[in-house]
């Protein structure tokens, strides 16, 4: 390691050889960020009234909840004894970061799937009604049995429903943030320990929320041969450009900060990011995933007379480099600190495996699952085509 | 030394007894005691470990353990790092207690190496050009049974354990796997071990001192570079050369207040 | 009441997951450990369990119960501080079954093999009089306390005029066993 004038030789400590946190580590912020983020799209509509985004309102929600549904999928595949998982909530150390993830993550969970549950119980009720055989019974069950919606029922559901949206911000504020904080609490860690670390992680969570939210549903416009709401791209694109300027702008004050302190270990971060992190870093996170989307955005955003196709392309190519920020993010900030020893004299090699447990085939089944069933919720609700469920049941 | 070792075992066992006799059936006492080697605890005598007996029961107080690792006295033979290897079933590639070289050179430079664990005879550290140094010595590096210990603070499952006499034990049968004590540990101690999933770590060998053995590798340190001991005997060779010479602890600007002490530490050492 | 009637849907939903949380707590007291939080924020019982792992790296005390006849045989020497395990291997089985034939004399206690020179599988008992043995510790490494004796075996050789080692027992020439001299 040159560039420090006491350092001429790699030294690290025999164990930091083999990076305890796999790339499932890296997946299950990713995934989980866009539980928060694809929930606070629907908030926008539902909270703040952001009537552009009624097409995507419903879609928003159901797509955050099948990723949340996967959300432990990582996890689990990490932990060395997935079959004692359930001792994080039978003896939870109070004192421990990662000890509320049980708690968050089930109350979170909880509240989706009441949301979505109270969005399309007029879409139930009628199902519920009309339907017989194995299908009539699903929905019989799905509607508790309650098989007629009065009109003071549904302003009661509407109310819920308010409620819950409110409410759900800052539970998924919680969530995100909680998942920076087990970063940023790792003194031991000099490219974790930093307190800006659970806004970070919430910043990008939302834009690549925002960013899945714009690409299922310009993929669904595609195949279902209808064109994207002109508005609601632009409400999109608007709002994916504004957290994206955020994103950006936390991490580059937490880089700016490290480096111009230039403290006890601004030597090690220095030499992974112009060596290990350098493609990873340089040029997905800042240039493909940050700078090119942040210039390209206004177009879809803001401009009124670009034709539909060119304006869809605009934003869904922003909205793809966008998860590559992101998923470069999560590995620089997983990966990197763990690229270097705890003697902070030398780097470790990151081993990366395509079969396995923790392979690179498992991670792309993970990373599919929340499609997968999205597909299956879609199946089952009518969250596709938008205003769908309008006709049905006795809302309106 | 032998003889205060040799005597506070006595006295160990003697509480042993009464502890025991007050909570549990006698039967399994005779064969315990009557030998003279030191023994596999049987399951009957178990919970006084972690609860040393009341003064009531005219007992000494909880014991206060220390650590002290004298860099001036180590020569590297490694002899210490065999005896944990076997004695706690350390997988090889991944270890409990390493030793490291701290060579400065005159150029300025610090070169650091890691001792091999199979003696010098046919095994390698880079060598050194003598002519080259200014200064260099060995530095052995094990738990540091912080008195913060971030590791035990991030565990989520309560499998990390502050005994009562301080020391940090893992519950293997509680671990999780998930690592996130291996990240929180600022000295490299804890490792996943690859044969049994679970968090691993030097644990002053808890067994052996709870029978008032020295541990493993003290043991095994033919120079007296490791001491292992009571804070609280005066008489102990721990407090004795505690109480002579300055020591220092490893990355004391993490407030994690390690127990176990250095003698001869300079800067460099991380 | 027709309030009542309108929010029916919610209370059933209210009973479900009144429902599934006390079947988590009730799955919470059935999964919790027995002495869990008994001393501590933790499973008591742990501490017995570590406590209980035997001791394997033997104390001179144990090899001396039995080999009474080299107890005293480094009394003064400079090896006074070395272990009987750093040059015979850490005898695990053989303790371990010098301890059974104690009871049962019809237990055979394993003899020391010949070394293979290896020191990391050092978990059996060795005869290992042999240099490799005594320059595991005295090679002369940069880094060792001054006033510790170390040996660059080529130049200590020349200065004996030899060229090279007699033996694989050389050093045990001229400085001796357990009785070693400087």
């Amino acid at each position: 390691m040159d560039g420090h004038p006491l350092h001429t030789a790699p030294f690290i400590f025999p164990n930091d050889a083999h990076p305890a946190w796999s790339i499932m580590i890296v997946l299950y912020p990713y995934i989980t960020g866009m539980v928060a983020g694809a929930f606070v799209v629907s908030s926008m509509y539902h909270v703040f009234h952001r009537e552009a985004l009624k097409p995507v309102a419903k879609l928003a929600v159901v797509t955050s909840l099948c990723f949340c549904a996967c959300a432990t999928l990582p996890l689990l595949l990490h932990l060395h004894q997935p079959q004692r998982a359930l001792n994080v909530m039978v003896t939870p150390s109070p004192s421990s970061a990662m000890a509320g993830f049980g708690f968050i993550y089930s109350g979170y969970m909880l509240l989706l799937l009441v949301d979505v549950w109270l969005m399309f119980r007029p879409a139930i009720v009628a199902r519920a009604r009309s339907l017989t055989g194995r299908w009539g019974q699903l929905y019989r069950v799905l509607a508790l049995g309650v098989l007629d919606i009065s009109p003071g029922a549904a302003a009661i559901d509407q109310r819920l429903i308010s409620a819950l949206s409110v409410l759900g911000i800052p539970v998924a504020c919680v969530l995100h943030g909680y998942v920076g904080f087990l970063f940023g609490a790792i003194k031991a860690n000099p490219w974790w320990s930093t307190s800006l670390m659970p806004v970070i992680f919430l910043s990008s969570a939302i834009v690549s929320g925002i960013a899945v939210v714009i690409l299922v549903y310009l993929f669904l416009c595609r195949w279902s041969g209808i064109e994207a709401e002109p508005e609601c791209m632009r409400a999109l694109s608007r709002l994916l450009w504004m957290f994206l300027i955020l994103a950006v702008a936390f991490e580059g004050v937490e880089l700016l900060h490290i480096a111009y302190e230039q403290e006890a270990e601004w030597h090690v971060i220095r030499e992974l990011l112009g060596s290990k992190l350098r493609f990873s870093y340089g040029i997905v996170q800042i240039l493909i995933g940050s700078l090119i989307p942040l210039l390209i955005l206004p177009l879809p955003a803001f401009s009124h007379r670009l034709a539909a196709r060119c304006r869809d392309s605009w934003s869904g190519v922003a909205a793809v480099l966008v998860l590559f920020q992101v998923l470069a993010m999560r590995w620089n900030v997983v990966v990197g600190g763990q690229l270097f020893s705890k003697s902070f004299r030398g780097f470790v090699d990151y081993p990366l495996t395509w079969w396995g447990r923790e392979g690179l085939i498992a991670a792309a089944v993970v990373l599919a699952m929340p499609l997968v069933l999205l597909f299956g919720a879609m199946k089952i609700l009518p969250v596709w085509p938008p205003g769908i469920d309008d006709h049905e049941g006795t809302i309106q | 030394m032998f003889d205060v070792a040799e005597e506070s075992r006595r006295s160990f066992l003697k509480h042993a007894t009464t502890v025991t006799i007050g909570a549990f059936s006698l039967t399994i006492l005779p064969s315990t005691l009557a030998e003279d080697e030191p023994q596999v605890t049987k399951p009957g005598q178990l919970p006084i470990l972690g609860n040393p007996p009341a003064a009531g029961h005219g007992a000494s107080p909880k014991p206060v353990y220390g650590f002290l690792i004298d860099t001036t006295r180590c020569t590297g033979a490694g002899k210490c790092l065999t005896a944990c290897r076997v004695e706690n079933k350390v997988p090889e590639g991944q270890s409990r207690t390493w030793v490291e070289r701290y060579a400065h050179l005159k150029d300025g430079s610090v070169k650091v190496d890691l001792v091999p664990e199979t003696g010098y005879a046919g095994s390698e550290i880079p060598p050194l050009d003598a002519d080259d140094v200014l200064r260099a010595y060995f530095v052995p590096k094990l738990c540091n049974q912080c008195v913060e210990a971030p590791c035990n603070q991030v565990c989520p499952v309560h499998a990390s354990i502050k005994s009562p006499e301080g020391i940090e034990l893992i519950d293997t049968d509680r671990c999780i796997g998930c690592g996130y004590c291996v990240q929180a540990c600022p000295y490299g101690i804890r490792f996943m071990n690859q044969d049994t999933g679970v968090a691993d770590k030097c644990n002053w060998c808890y067994h052996r001192i709870m029978r008032n053995e020295q541990p493993a590798c003290v043991e095994a340190c033919p120079t007296g570079a490791r001491v292992f001991g009571r804070l609280d005997d005066p008489e102990s060779e721990l407090a004795k050369r505690l109480a002579t010479v300055p020591t220092e602890v490893l990355k004391q600007h993490l407030g994690t207040i390690p127990l176990t002490r250095y003698i001869g530490l300079c800067d460099e050492v991380t | 009441m027709s309030t009542l009637r309108d929010s029916r849907h919610l209370w059933l939903l209210a009973g479900l997951l009144g429902a599934a949380a006390l079947g988590m707590m009730l799955l919470r007291t059935v999964l919790m450990p027995a002495t869990y939080g008994i001393q501590g924020p933790y499973r008591a019982e742990a501490l017995a369990e570590i406590a209980a792992q035997p001791s394997l790296f033997p104390a001179d005390a144990t090899c001396h119960q039995c080999h009474e006849k080299v107890r005293h045989e480094r009394d003064g020497t400079l090896h006074e501080a070395v272990r009987c395990a750093h040059c015979h291997g850490l005898a695990v089985d053989h303790v371990a079954k010098a301890r059974l034939a104690a009871a049962d004399p019809s237990v055979p206690i394993p003899p020391a093999a010949e070394w293979d020179g290896n020191f990391l599988t050092r978990i059996d008992l060795y005869l290992t009089k042999d240099r490799s043995t005594c320059l595991s510790c005295h090679e002369q490494v940069v880094g060792m306390p001054a006033d510790f004796k170390k040996i660059d075996p080529a130049v200590h050789l020349e200065e004996q005029g030899a060229s090279e080692p007699t033996s694989r027992e050389t050093c045990f020439e001229c400085h001796g066993g357990h009785d070693t001299a400087p």
